[in-house]
């Protein structure tokens, strides 16, 4: 047991000291996580996700610039304000995505018509018309608010009404019987709007409480769904490092014996199997400290959360073993070290394509995810998966294990009896 | 304590190494000579064991099985590659080559330090491998084969690609080992080192031992005679009575006794302007022996 120990700290302390091989191993992993979790991000609470927009107050009254406070307040726009060509240029530069201009007459219209909406305008990046449908139904949303208001708060209304009896006392040319009939109308109107409650609207819903009620959730809760894009794509960079230790051990194997140390290591007084659980002991501890590193970092930075310690620790060994079954058979693809690189990879990046390793498997055709099922990559995503975040009992485990490690042991079968017939 | 009985070695037609047979007795330096591609590193795979023959016997110690642990223990190998590994320095490959044969604790400190001595690199025992030059890692290569301290010790081709200086290092320190008493097999293509190094010399090609002796005794049986290449001075008046070929005033002389010859040249009053003797050496034996230089 001592000669395993002593071959796996020299191989370990290669790897460590092999930069590309850790490049591979441990930081390109890092990388797609980051890259790909970064680009999936819901993105939080910073605003990054909202629409970014300019906005030209021309009217300066206080209806348009309390418009202008509720645009701000959007949780969906990211709101600067200023003048015409400043944001005009902005959106030119693609610095924006659209301008709104609140014209002259906006207050006036806002406050006192009932038919017709305030005078605003938009400049729309020509490149980005979904947006500006986007911006469009907001724009929509916060001005039909306004017209709510309007019909729901009897005071507004009265206020409109009165108004409205002013401008039609005050109009002259008016037909007598016509002015008689409008005015007795919104006289009547007004009679009937000051017998209705403070506190319930026009259309018969009370204020306090009324309307659709929106409740959070908090998404701790929320059972066999990733709380975040980087709970997806840390599963599949574990896998990239995996296969990284794979190949690199491979080549490794290759190594010792094109440059004469599988020689020495023959006449020692150790037997070939001594050698290979050496080798196999090294890449299943690689496996397991690129699995841990890449977790933790994920935990710590990113908020990536394990719902079972017990069932990653089982994913953890059991994609470890199939990785060294895979090294195994991986390093009889060839006799020298380019051979194995090359169709080694080739054969890697076969099971990371149909596995999910480099997209989603729900995102995947449904027959192109039958076809994944014959990939190790596959079960390594989905035990990970299963313990991170798809919330797997042990028994729903015990599927994506069994697979692991039957393909871990053909997989070495197959490399240890191609490398029993390999003579020096 | 090393005994080869018809060993023979086949690679589907190719005939690898053919029914040889050898012993090598306990501290001779035995030399295989011949050049690339004749069996010797072949042989030497098959004395270690890890290449099995396909008839013949191999015993070390009279122990038929090479593979024992407890005989590998006695044996060392230094590879004609550089068995070692670059990114470790000299000081952890020696550790790691040492503790594959269970060696620990005062004893492995003892025996790297000896050995760092041995190749020359205590001082640069904390530097990466890749950054010596080929006569450090050929220096380094021996040394892993003596970490362990064995009695017999196989050298494959150990001074291929070095600088001279490098290669004399490699030379003292053999000539040491045998003075320690070491069973020591030797295998080279270049004739000075069988010559310089080895007691007994077998000359080997395409798998086979064409002559086995010490090298005074293939030299006589097989060097043929000696050659005297002789300038004279001016051109004698009875050319008749000289010995060997006459071109001009170059005379060439091809005799089993150069000395006397040379002898009765001065004797009969010829004078020289230059004068060289040329012994039979191990290389005029394989010429003899195959029709073909060692480097054909």
């Amino acid at each position: 047991m001592g000669s395993i120990f002593t071959l796996a700290r020299k191989d370990l302390r290669l790897l460590w000291r092999d930069k590309f091989g850790m490049f591979w191993v441990l930081l390109f992993p890092l990388m797609f996580a980051l890259f790909f979790g970064a680009i999936f991000s819901s993105g939080g609470s910073d605003g990054t996700r909202s629409l970014k927009i300019a906005v030209v107050d021309q009217d300066s009254t206080d209806a348009s610039q309390v418009f202008v406070e509720k645009l701000i307040e959007s949780e969906a726009l990211n709101v600067i304000v200023t003048t015409l060509d400043s944001a005009r240029q902005m959106v030119r530069k693609g610095k924006k995505v659209a301008y709104i201009v609140l014209e002259e007459g906006f207050g006036e219209k806002a406050r006192f018509s009932f038919a017709s909406v305030p005078p605003m305008s938009i400049g729309i990046d020509p490149a980005r018309r979904a947006e500006a449908l986007y911006l469009r139904g907001i724009l929509t949303q916060l001005t039909f608010e306004d017209i709510k208001k309007i019909f729901t708060d009897p005071q507004v209304a009265q206020q409109r009404i009165r108004k409205s009896i002013v401008e039609i006392d005050s109009t002259s040319g008016f037909d007598p019987r016509q002015r008689q009939l409008f005015r007795g109308f919104l006289c009547n109107l007004d009679t009937l709007i000051a017998g209705i409650d403070a506190d319930t609207n026009m259309l018969g819903l009370s204020q306090k409480g009324g309307g659709i009620k929106i409740e959070s959730v908090e998404r701790e809760s929320e059972q066999g769904k990733p709380r975040s894009s980087f709970e997806i794509f840390f599963p599949s960079a574990i896998l990239w490092g995996l296969m990284g230790c794979a190949a690199t051990f491979a080549i490794s194997i290759v190594q010792e014996r094109t440059r004469g140390t599988y020689l020495r290591l023959l006449i020692a007084p150790i037997s070939r199997a001594h050698i290979l659980a050496g080798k196999g002991m090294a890449c299943f501890l690689s496996c397991v400290g690129v699995c841990v590193m890449l977790l933790f970092i994920g935990s710590v930075a990113l908020g990536v959360r394990i719902d079972s310690y017990l069932a990653l620790l089982l994913a953890i060994i059991c994609v470890a073993l199939c990785f060294v079954g895979i090294m195994m058979a991986v390093s009889v693809l060839g006799r020298t070290e380019q051979a194995v690189g090359g169709a080694g990879w080739a054969m890697l990046l076969i099971m990371a394509m149909a596995g999910g390793g480099m997209v989603p498997t729900m995102v995947m055709p449904k027959w192109l995810q039958t076809i994944g099922s014959i990939s190790p990559v596959k079960w390594g995503i989905l035990s990970l998966e299963g313990a991170i975040w798809r919330n797997f009992s042990l028994n729903e485990m015990m599927l994506p294990l069994g697979v692991l490690l039957g393909f871990g042991t053909v997989f070495f079968v197959i490399g240890v009896t191609v490398m029993s017939r390999y003579e020096l | 304590m090393i005994e080869a009985t018809d060993i023979r070695k086949t690679y589907n037609s190719l005939v690898a190494v053919d029914s040889i047979s050898f012993t090598v007795n306990r501290g001779e330096t035995f030399g295989l000579l011949g050049p690339n591609g004749a069996g010797k590193t072949t042989t030497i795979n098959m004395i270690v064991g890890v290449l099995k023959p396909d008839s013949g016997v191999i015993q070390i110690n009279g122990a038929p099985d090479p593979t024992q642990p407890e005989i590998r223990r006695q044996i060392g190998n230094a590879p004609q590659s550089l068995a070692l590994y670059d990114d470790l320095t000299s000081e952890e490959n020696l550790r790691f080559f040492a503790k594959l044969y269970h060696i620990s604790g005062t004893t492995l400190k003892q025996r790297i330090d000896w050995a760092l001595e041995f190749a020359g690199l205590t001082e640069r025992r904390k530097e990466l491998v890749k950054k010596y030059s080929g006569g450090m890692k050929r220096r380094l290569n021996l040394a892993c084969a003596l970490i362990h301290d064995p009695q017999v010790l196989l050298l494959d081709e150990p001074t291929v690609g070095i600088d001279p200086q490098s290669r004399n290092l490699i030379f003292e320190s053999i000539e040491e080992l045998k003075k320690q008493g070491r069973t020591v097999i030797y295998t080279t293509h270049y004739m000075d080192e069988a010559q310089r190094l080895c007691d007994r010399v077998a000359i080997i090609d395409h798998g086979r031992i064409l002559a086995m002796d010490i090298v005074d005794g293939l030299i006589e049986k097989h060097g043929g005679l000696s050659l005297v290449e002789a300038e004279l001075s001016e051109i004698p008046v009875d050319t008749a009575s000289l010995p060997g070929t006459l071109d001009g005033t170059n005379l060439r002389i091809e005799t089993d006794r150069p000395l006397e010859i040379v002898a009765d040249l001065v004797g009969s009053g010829q004078k020289f302007l230059s004068l060289k003797i040329q012994r039979a050496d191990l290389e005029k034996v394989f010429l003899n022996l195959t029709g073909r230089k060692l480097r054909d």
